[in-house]
């Protein structure tokens, strides 16, 4: 689908300029300088504005994510029950830092809680969920991405 | 046992949450019948107001009295939001109100519309629920083809449409005037009041927003009498609770109770008791933002009032033993409030960088004495000068953790 097709199921309205973003990044993955104009275009608003809402949510990307992306929830409730310990395992084992952008082909990334903290600790390998995870079933879990 | 009083409960894991005439058949939609053939907005608001309910969603603060102010402006538009972004964590119950009874849900949302005079609702839904947005999709096609929402609702004057509109991870967008300006396509950021929502809302128009558990409860109330609904709870505080307890207990999930009821039931009683057989260390009431509490403090009762020593905030409940790790958990705290931060004000913005960053090297042993020094400004500044009550969330458990449990904070031996 392109960004055109997207932007014609939507009216130009400005209570639609959050969905048309999401839909973009479900169907692109990010919302580039490209596709931000034309919906800037689309909305009669400058590109400045469309990127000052995007740029504000976690559900909407504004570059390019890395091929491998981790997710581990850091809520309270996973926190009692070891999710930093899954967190160390994972930056040892990669070599990289929770947060950091450098590497281009895998980020790990904390995350809010997301409401299946009886089930946690609950951690996102490139959109797919495990929960109950522990520092060695987190080590298996990512042996099957490489 | 407990003795059960279910309002919002009743009909979970009896009803297929897909099917509008599951729902009729267990008394659904029998309270907006009610209202449209038997009452007015007026008598209906008067219920409302008799039942004593208050908001869910944190503040409590009492639903009758926001509806009437929304009532009562002029004006032909006006707007209704059922709040259904639950990003706080720990809290599921609204959630869960979607998966088992979504039909109550929309229940109240189109009679709580009516009674303001708004012609068009919103739902808006935490971003990552995409199987609640499905449900809820479904249950308002099914509700318009019974003619429940639509124009002249069941052959009367009303009119509503209802839309849902899909968040996209925010923690802030749970405040109501953040939450509308995500709807209006702007940044998630609060909004200075005066004026307050219900006089200029989401568009500039008058809007009432309440918490879906909140809005669950009215089509009870509708039915049964404001007067009944106020029997049950405590005194201070009417009906009852979905409370959310989590952590170090046996059965961790969501159980409806009368308000009022103790900390130490709804451990014992509800969730099971503590997990593996360990001892109690504290608990937090009330998500990230909620106060500590010490096993001293067990025996209060959990209530909406102002003057109450813990605050109840949305009933999400954590529950810790020694197991747990204090320099995990004001890690896990102050890691979410700087991502949460919505950077619109400077003491926020920069007070939970700060307090992130302490709560690294407190983890790794390596504070210093302008870092303890440094904490006591930062916790006063949150406390005292931010722009939405966020910056105070920020600072509670934080500054609880540290009066209660200095000695292992700081790894002092005595
Ligand atoms: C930082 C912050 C986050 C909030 N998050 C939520 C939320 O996720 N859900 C909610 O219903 N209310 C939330 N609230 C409260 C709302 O601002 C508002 O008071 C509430 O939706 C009103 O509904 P009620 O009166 O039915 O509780 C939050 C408030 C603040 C300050
Ligand atoms: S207190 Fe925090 S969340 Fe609230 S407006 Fe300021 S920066 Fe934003
Ligand atoms: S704290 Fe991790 S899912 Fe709730």
């Amino acid at each position: 689908m392109t960004v055109e097709k997207i932007l014609l199921e939507f009216d130009a309205e400005l209570k639609n300029l959050l969905p048309v973003l999401k839909k973009i990044n479900a169907e692109f993955g990010y919302v580039g300088e490209e596709e931000a104009q034309k919906v800037a275009d689309y909305f009669s608003l400058p590109l400045s504005k469309v990127y000052e809402t995007a740029s504000f949510y976690d559900l909407i990307n504004t570059k390019r994510q890395p091929p491998l992306m981790i997710q581990v929830c850091s809520g309270a409730n996973c926190a009692v029950k070891s999710a930093y310990k899954i967190i160390s395992e994972i930056e040892n084992q990669l070599h990289i830092k929770a947060g950091d952008d450098f590497n281009p082909n895998v980020k790990l990334e904390i995350i809010s809680c997301l409401g299946q903290c009886g089930r946690g600790p609950i951690m996102i390998i490139n959109k797919k969920i495990f929960t109950q995870v522990t520092p060695s079933s987190a080590r298996e879990f990512l042996h099957n991405y490489m | 046992m407990v003795k059960e009083t279910k309002i919002i409960t009743k009909n979970w894991s009896q009803i297929d949450p897909n099917e509008i005439d599951d729902a009729i058949e267990a008394g659904g939609y029998r309270a907006l019948e009610k209202f449209i053939h038997k009452m007015t907005p007026a008598l209906a608001l008067e219920e409302i107001k008799l039942s004593g309910l208050c908001g869910r969603g944190g503040a409590g603060f009492p639903t009758g009295i926001k509806l009437e102010s929304v009532q009562k402006e002029k004006g032909k538009e006006k707007y209704f939001i059922c709040n259904l972004d639950e990003s706080e964590p720990g809290a599921y119950k609204d959630r869960s109100i979607v998966d088992s009874d979504p039909h109550m849900l929309l229940e109240g949302i189109i009679i709580e519309s009516l009674i303001v005079g708004a012609r068009k609702a919103f739902i808006y839904v935490n971003g990552n629920y995409q199987k609640q947005i499905e449900i809820l999709q479904r249950a308002v096609e099914q509700a318009r083809a019974k003619n429940f929402i639509g124009e002249q609702i069941l052959g009367s004057k009303y009119n509503l449409e209802v839309e849902i509109f899909a968040g996209a991870g925010a923690y802030i967008c749970g405040e109501e005037t953040a939450l509308i300006n995500s709807i209006e396509g702007n940044r998630g950021e609060p909004k200075a009041r005066p004026p307050f929502p219900t006089q200029c809302g989401l568009f500039g128009k008058p809007t009432a927003v309440n918490n879906a558990e909140t809005v669950a409860n009215i089509p009870w109330i509708i039915s049964n009498g404001g007067k009944k609904f106020a029997t049950i709870g405590s005194k201070k505080s009417a009906g009852t609770k979905l409370f959310i307890v989590n952590g170090c207990v046996k059965n961790p999930g969501v159980f409806e109770a009368p308000l009022g009821t103790k900390l130490a039931d709804l451990i014992e009683k509800y969730a099971g008791g503590m997990q593996n057989g360990k001892n109690f260390w504290f608990a937090q009431v009330g998500g990230s933002s909620g106060r500590l509490v010490l096993e001293n403090d067990l025996v209060r009762k959990l209530e909406y009032d102002r003057e109450a020593k813990i605050p109840l905030g949305s009933g999400a409940i954590l529950v810790v033993d020694k197991t747990a790790d204090i320099h995990e958990l004001l890690l896990s705290w102050m890691s979410f409030f700087r991502r949460e931060s919505c950077g619109k004000c400077v003491p926020c913005r920069e007070g939970t960088y700060r307090l992130w960053e302490i709560a690294k090297r407190l983890q790794d042993g390596e504070i210093s004495e302008r870092d303890v020094a440094a904490i006591k400004d930062i916790l006063w500044t949150l406390n005292n000068t931010t722009f939405c009550p966020l910056g105070k969330f920020a600072a509670t458990a934080f500054g609880d953790a540290l009066s209660n449990f200095q000695k292992e904070i700081y790894r002092l031996s005595k």
